[in-house]
């Protein structure tokens, strides 16, 4: 029989650097879960993406265990590492400090389309191209529909 | 160590934007709000001039409001700890264990009785890495030995190497809060001849060789530390190792096999893998 599910925690973590400080320990030790028994399962998962922000989604059960998911990075984290961006621009729409180009937009947009309210690849590369604009990211080139 | 908790009232487009800039400031952890984001940070890295530079970099675009709160260490894991069952670790050859916390009775059927209360820290041998790497131990001759435990968390590990027999064990962590816990614990089973610091494995003197080395830590730390640990291990010595899945079992062989140990014991438990090396 499956168990049945008391909730649902969500969370944002770098990857192999989860630990039992707040949210981790007070949004899991408030439920009585074992914080570092997840912190351990999450940080073993999550060797390869050290340091990555990493959204994660956890299902705990009214027998006090839990399972968890781990999605794909928010796209600004995926757009700076792909810019390797120390941050933003200073003045984005001035001082254009990064820049990636389409084929890393489609990178990106392929990696996030599961977690996009998108139906075309073509649509959530416009998406990440516009947060890309906001952070002060110049996206060179032009783009693929535009040829 | 106190956490700072910045707490974020935003436009929901700009949360991920957010979450990436203050991830660089070394922000550690997110949360989803009503309003926005909350983000956090231990309280000695907080840098509040670096906060408002970000949040000024984006008012342009849009409107971002924040207030600071300081959040005070707390065992957030009691919940947990006061109904944990014990846990037994029994071997082929005979030999077992039971961890238990203070509130339970001890069970005289097993050969050595733990009692951990583990608060914040990591390691009463419910996980499937402290319960292997005491599997490996209930089979090792510690006798008389000198021990270094890695990456204590609550000390369990050098703690059953001491009712073992071993002469004396050295643990660390880098954790404030383990290395509290394991002095505790090690109180608690009367453990003098425990010494607990907080460091890493750079703070051992260089010149100190022991019999045998536990190291329940993770894949990456193991690969860059292995070949520190050989050369605090004495001819003939052990290095126990744990923290990684199975899948990670071959770089770890790699990197043991090039520092010249040989593989003399593998455990698996659900996907998570335990070597024991011998040099």
């Amino acid at each position: 029989m499956a168990k049945e599910v008391a909730g649902y925690v969500k969370l944002q973590v770098k990857g192999g650097q989860a630990n039992p400080s707040p949210p981790i320990g007070p949004a899991l030790g408030s439920k009585g879960l074992n914080i570092m028994e997840f912190c351990k399962q999450f940080n073993g998962r999550t060797q390869d993406k050290m340091g990555m922000v990493l959204p994660v989604l956890i299902t705990y059960y009214k027998d006090k265990s839990f399972d968890f998911v781990i999605k794909t990075p928010p796209a600004p984290i995926m757009l700076m590492e792909a810019a390797k961006l120390k941050g933003g621009s200073a003045q984005p729409n001035r001082n254009k400090v990064g820049s990636v180009d389409w084929d890393q937009v489609r990178v990106i947009a392929e990696t996030k389309m599961p977690d996009l309210n998108c139906f075309t690849v073509e649509s959530a590369m416009k998406m990440i191209a516009g947060t890309a604009r906001s952070m002060g990211i110049t996206v060179s080139g032009a783009a693929p529909w535009d040829n | 160590m106190n956490y700072t908790e910045l707490q974020l009232t935003l436009d929901p487009d700009f949360a991920d934007i957010l979450t990436a800039e203050l991830a660089e400031l070394g922000f550690e952890s997110f949360t989803e709000t009503d309003e926005g984001i909350n983000a956090y940070i231990p309280e000695p890295d907080f840098d509040a001039e670096a906060v408002a530079e970000v949040v000024a970099r984006y008012s342009g675009q849009t409107a971002i409001g924040y207030v600071v709160n300081s959040l005070e260490k707390t065992n957030w894991n009691a919940e947990w700890e006061q109904n944990y069952q014990p846990i037994e670790v029994v071997t082929e050859g005979g030999m077992s264990a039971r961890v238990r916390a203070s509130f339970h009775a001890p069970d005289g059927a097993f050969t050595y009785d733990l009692v951990i209360n583990p608060k914040m820290s990591f390691g009463t041998g419910h996980h499937e890495t402290t319960h292997m790497m005491m599997q490996h131990q209930l089979g090792l001759d510690h006798v008389g030995k000198a021990i270094l435990d890695v990456g204590s968390g609550t000390g369990i590990l050098a703690i059953l190497g001491l009712k073992l027999g071993a002469a004396n064990a050295l643990a660390f962590d880098i954790e404030e809060w383990a290395v509290e816990n394991a002095i505790e614990n090690a109180s608690l089973n009367d453990c003098q001849q425990m010494r607990v610091f907080q460091g890493t494995i750079a703070g051992v003197d260089a010149a100190e060789q022991f019999d045998i080395i536990l190291a329940n830590i993770n894949r990456n730390v193991l690969l860059a530390e292995i070949p520190t640990y050989v050369r605090h291990l004495k001819p003939g010595g052990q290095l126990l190792v744990s923290g990684f899945y199975e899948t990670d079992s071959p770089d770890i062989q790699q990197t043991a096999g090039a520092v010249g140990l040989t593989k003399v014991g593998y455990l698996t438990r659900n996907q998570w893998a335990s070597v024991v090396y011998q040099k």
